[in-house]
């Protein structure tokens, strides 16, 4: 129609699309996408970038003609590998939307039990639940196009992700590490004061959220880009840090899943 | 320069006379490390009270009132095909920064060079650089200073006011600008006898004993070009994390990226300047992928033949100025005597 | 007491146009608009732009192989070298590859969207010093671009130079930049020598390596032929290795030797240190160097 034509939208003369999105949580805490609605500032700067058509924390309303997915959550369940790739059957980009979508998250822990039946038993109880043994990152299922890294995602951060991909502009996350930007704000090494931290090997983007508040990163965003995790592990060593506290932090988001992996059998550690 | 001696009370009312009106910088101690020692940080501070004019280093250098890690060089006002460019050189009043070892002075004159010389200069620098009044004090070295080596131990211009405790209760002054002369005259101080020139000559002397650490840069530039195929960089870039932090607490980096911005409004671009490190993945990443510098052990090299070769090509001095911060931020303890003696035949450790 | 220090504004009055040793000059903007967009080939874009400002545009002024710095506010900013001719007053031409950020947003651009350019800056090709001989210009790939400069240069000054060939190198037919041209340059007496890595039904002309094409152009020439000859080499680092190897074992001396190399400026002012090249700023010592700098920066090839 006519009308909608006038209202297509330019930056510097150039037309700037209004792709329809959708928001999806499979397990997850559903925190990231609060992320978005929390954003009251910049919210309805946000939402004329983009059209919602589905988007349970915010809306009641659900349209299944979306171009773009944003999928919270890992994969936990059948019922959840089916939904996936419903979506990637409609969405022309599936968008990863931190940590459980890219790397598993915090879900993936239970990936390192060796015994998964006592672990449901142990955790459910009476209430048993339909549940995988393992966590896993969506790209295990469909072809991801794009990952926001964080637990949970930085809502400037997506902005300016979601600013860039409408405006037709490459989408570059930061390749350096967390400790670049805890320099920039002028923080004082935890190392020196005896916090373990993986700033050093973590990617960057998040502008040192956590080191800012004195403590140590604990590496959500997964690796920076030729980041030097063995020499890390060897640091922290030389800092007395104990072999649990460094399987500790490289576990617990499962960006750094094959270096923990590696370190679980080398001491051997049992879930 | 001229020279002055007053009593040791005169730093407290020198502090005073210009916290009055001005924005004051200076060293202050932030924590204790976990080896409790003490660790010290460049802050804004109102009272004289507050600062430790006794500090050894701080973990970061002063570059950040003149070369902050983020910068916005421009802001575009949007409207339909056209734009236009508004810049904020982001310093409005005059700061002083008290207590500046002779290391980072020269470390800003080094930056100067490049920063405010005669091939396009930075106006976003030059303008703290004109308007921060610095006051050198004599330092306190520690084990990892080698500004010996590097000539930088003594400062002969880039400063106002330069004090030095020379003992008995007494300051020594050098002034080197006209406005510090100014504020010096609403001080009670004298012209120093022969007595307190040989009592400033016993302080240097006593405090360049004290830097033990040394670079040997005999013939470093040809060295380091002898060496560029070394396996030693192999050997340093193994141990690098590629993290930064060595640029990030140099006094003379200034290395940066610059990235444009639009606001999700679409109402308003910025482009902003983020200082860098050559030890990070993408420094020499082309568009288009290619990355000249893909390992960190060519990446490291790369900072030495700056700061070592290229610099000193370019100026006649080196970009290092030997104050040791790079080597103890860094986590995986690479330091600049270590790597440089490993480069001219020693062994890596 | 109290003693209030001075403040010195270093903001520049009065002065519309800054001399490089201007605070004034750092980030100086001239204002352009894209008056026309020429689809060379799937990837490249050859874009004519315009400096809006009727004085703005008198004053910029620029040498064959220097570059200038185009911004579109809020995407981004990045090198390009001058692809048109230097006596051309009126607007600039850049020939742009579609590969990252910028270029990718600048593929959707339309006429009449302003952009900025910065410059222009770094060193160009010395062609009064090549007067009175013979020029090979060698390009590979889109190394035709910053090669179109000093071609209109010899157009411009035919009589100048004696004999004159291109040799450029390309991947397959497709790819041929600047088609609409080889007619005029031919008919201006340069020799157009083209050769395609890949085979095609449509051409006839010679596949393979470039190197054999150049050899059976200078193969065949006499010793002070050689000597009056000077050499411009565009491409991709291995391309211009490997001619300028073959030129300087034919006897051309490796500071008659040109090449144009390409790093990531973010400044263009010699401060950013993202082209350097060993310590080396390309935006200042180049990105025009004589084959013998070349060699002598580490890290350059």
């Amino acid at each position: 129609m006519n009308a909608s034509k006038q209202e297509q939208r330019t930056y510097l003369g150039i037309p700037v699309p209004r792709p329809k999105v959708a928001f999806f949580e499979l397990s997850s805490c559903e925190g990231c996408q609060l992320q978005i609605v929390n954003n009251e500032a910049t919210l309805l700067d946000f939402l004329s970038l983009v059209d919602v058509r589905a988007f349970r924390e915010a809306m009641t309303e659900k349209f299944s003609d979306y171009q773009i997915a944003f999928i919270e959550g890992s994969v936990t369940r059948a019922d959840e590998i089916e939904r996936l790739r419903k979506v990637r059957e409609q969405a022309a980009v599936i968008v990863a939307f931190g940590s459980c979508a890219c790397f598993g998250g915090v879900n993936q822990l239970k990936n390192r039990f060796s015994d998964p039946a006592w672990v449901k038993q142990e955790v459910y109880r009476g209430h048993p639940v339909e549940t995988a043994d393992t966590a896993r990152p969506i790209e295990d299922f469909v072809k991801v196009d794009l990952k926001i890294f964080g637990c949970p995602v930085k809502k400037e951060e997506v902005e300016k992700i979601v600013t860039s991909l409408v405006l037709g502009k490459t989408v570059v996350h930061p390749k350096y590490p967390v400790c670049l930007e805890c320099k920039a704000n002028n923080n004082l090494c935890l190392f020196d004061l005896g916090e373990p931290c993986l700033g050093p090997i973590t990617r960057g983007g998040c502008n040192a959220w956590c080191p800012n508040n004195r403590f140590g990163c604990w590496g959500c965003r997964g690796p920076a880009v030729d980041a030097n995790v063995a020499q890390l592990q060897k640091i922290m060593r030389q800092h007395g840090f104990s072999e649990e506290t460094i399987l500790d932090r490289l576990e617990c988001f499962g960006g750094f899943a094959e270096q923990a992996k590696e370190l679980r059998s080398k001491i051997g550690g049992k879930g | 320069m001229l020279f002055r001696v007053a009593e040791a009370s005169q730093l407290k009312a020198l502090f005073e006379l210009l916290a009055q009106t001005n924005t004051m910088l200076g060293p202050v101690k932030v924590a204790d490390d976990l080896g409790g020692n003490p660790v010290y940080s460049f802050e804004e501070v109102a009272e004289f009270s507050r600062l430790s004019l006794d500090y050894t280093t701080t973990r970061l250098s002063a570059k950040r009132f003149f070369l902050p890690f983020r910068e916005d060089l421009a802001v575009f006002a949007l409207q339909g095909k056209d734009w236009s460019k508004q810049m904020d050189y982001h310093m409005d009043r005059p700061a002083v920064l008290f207590g500046l070892h002779a290391c980072d002075i020269n470390a800003l004159n080094r930056l100067d060079k490049v920063l405010m010389g005669s091939d396009h200069p930075v106006p976003y620098y030059a303008a703290k650089r004109k308007n921060i009044f610095i006051i050198g004090t004599g330092c306190t070295p520690r084990p990892s200073c080698f500004c010996r080596s590097m000539g930088t131990n003594t400062v002969t211009h880039g400063f106002d006011l330069f004090v030095t405790d020379i003992g008995g209760g007494r300051l020594f002054f050098e002034i080197f600008s006209s406005e510090a002369y100014h504020v010096i005259r609403d001080l009670a101080t004298g012209e120093p006898t022969p007595e307190d020139h040989n009592a400033y000559m016993r302080v240097e002397t006593e405090r360049n004993r004290k830097i033990t650490t040394t670079v040997d840069t005999t013939d470093l530039t040809k060295i380091l070009d002898m060496e560029f195929q070394s396996p030693v960089w192999k050997t340093w870039g193994d141990k690098c994390l590629g993290c930064g932090s060595c640029a990030s607490a140099c006094p003379t980096c200034y290395c940066y990226g610059v990235e444009e911005t639009v606001d999700p409004g679409l109402r308003e671009a910025k482009k902003t300047r983020t200082l860098y490190s050559c030890n990070i993945v993408d420094f020499a990443e082309v568009a288009g992928g290619h990355n000249f510098r893909p390992e960190r052990g060519t990446r490291l090299k790369y900072r030495y033949y700056h700061k070592h070769r290229g610099f000193v090509e370019a100026y006649e001095e080196s970009l290092c100025v030997g104050c040791g911060r790079c080597g103890d931020i860094c986590l995986a303890g690479i330091t600049v005597p270590e790597v440089i003696a490993s480069v001219r035949g020693g062994d890596p450790t | 007491m109290n003693h209030r220090l001075a403040f010195h504004d270093v903001a520049p009055h009065g002065h519309r146009y800054a001399r490089a040793s201007d605070l004034g000059s750092f980030e100086f903007t001239y204002k352009a608009e894209i008056t026309s967009i020429y689809r060379l080939t799937d990837a490249e874009n050859l874009y004519r732009i315009r400096i809006v400002n009727n004085e703005d545009r008198r004053h910029f002024s620029f040498r064959p192989g220097q570059f200038v710095m185009l911004e579109l506010p809020g995407v981004g900013e990045a090198p390009f070298s001058i692809s048109s001719s230097p006596s051309n007053r009126e607007d600039i031409e850049l020939c742009i590859r579609t590969v990252g950020n910028l270029t990718g947003v600048l593929g959707h651009a339309v006429r009449g969207t302003r952009v900025g350019i910065r410059g222009p800056f770094g060193t160009s090709f010395p062609m009064e010093r090549m007067h009175g001989g013979n020029i090979l210009l060698i390009a590979g790939g889109l190394g035709l671009a910053p090669l179109r400069a000093p071609i209109a240069h010899v157009q411009e000054h035919r009589s100048m130079f004696d004999h004159v060939d291109i040799i450029y190198g390309s991947k397959e037919l497709s790819k041929l930049l600047f088609t609409f041209q080889y007619e005029m340059w031919k008919k201006d007496d340069i020799g157009l020598h083209i050769v395609l890595e890949k085979g095609d039904p449509a051409w006839s002309g010679p596949v393979g390596m470039i190197t054999k094409v150049l050899e059976e152009i200078i193969g065949f020439r006499d010793v002070s032929f050689i000597r009056q000859t000077h050499a411009i080499v565009c491409g991709p680092p291995v391309m211009f290795k490997f001619v300028c190897a073959m030129l300087s074992e034919r006897g051309i001396p490796m500071h008659k030797m040109f090449v144009s190399l390409e790093r990531r400026m973010h400044c263009g002012m010699g401060k950013c240190c993202r082209c350097n090249v060993g310590s080396t700023y390309t935006c200042l010592k180049g990105p025009v160097f004589d084959y013998w700098s070349v060699m002598n920066l580490k890290e350059a090839i």
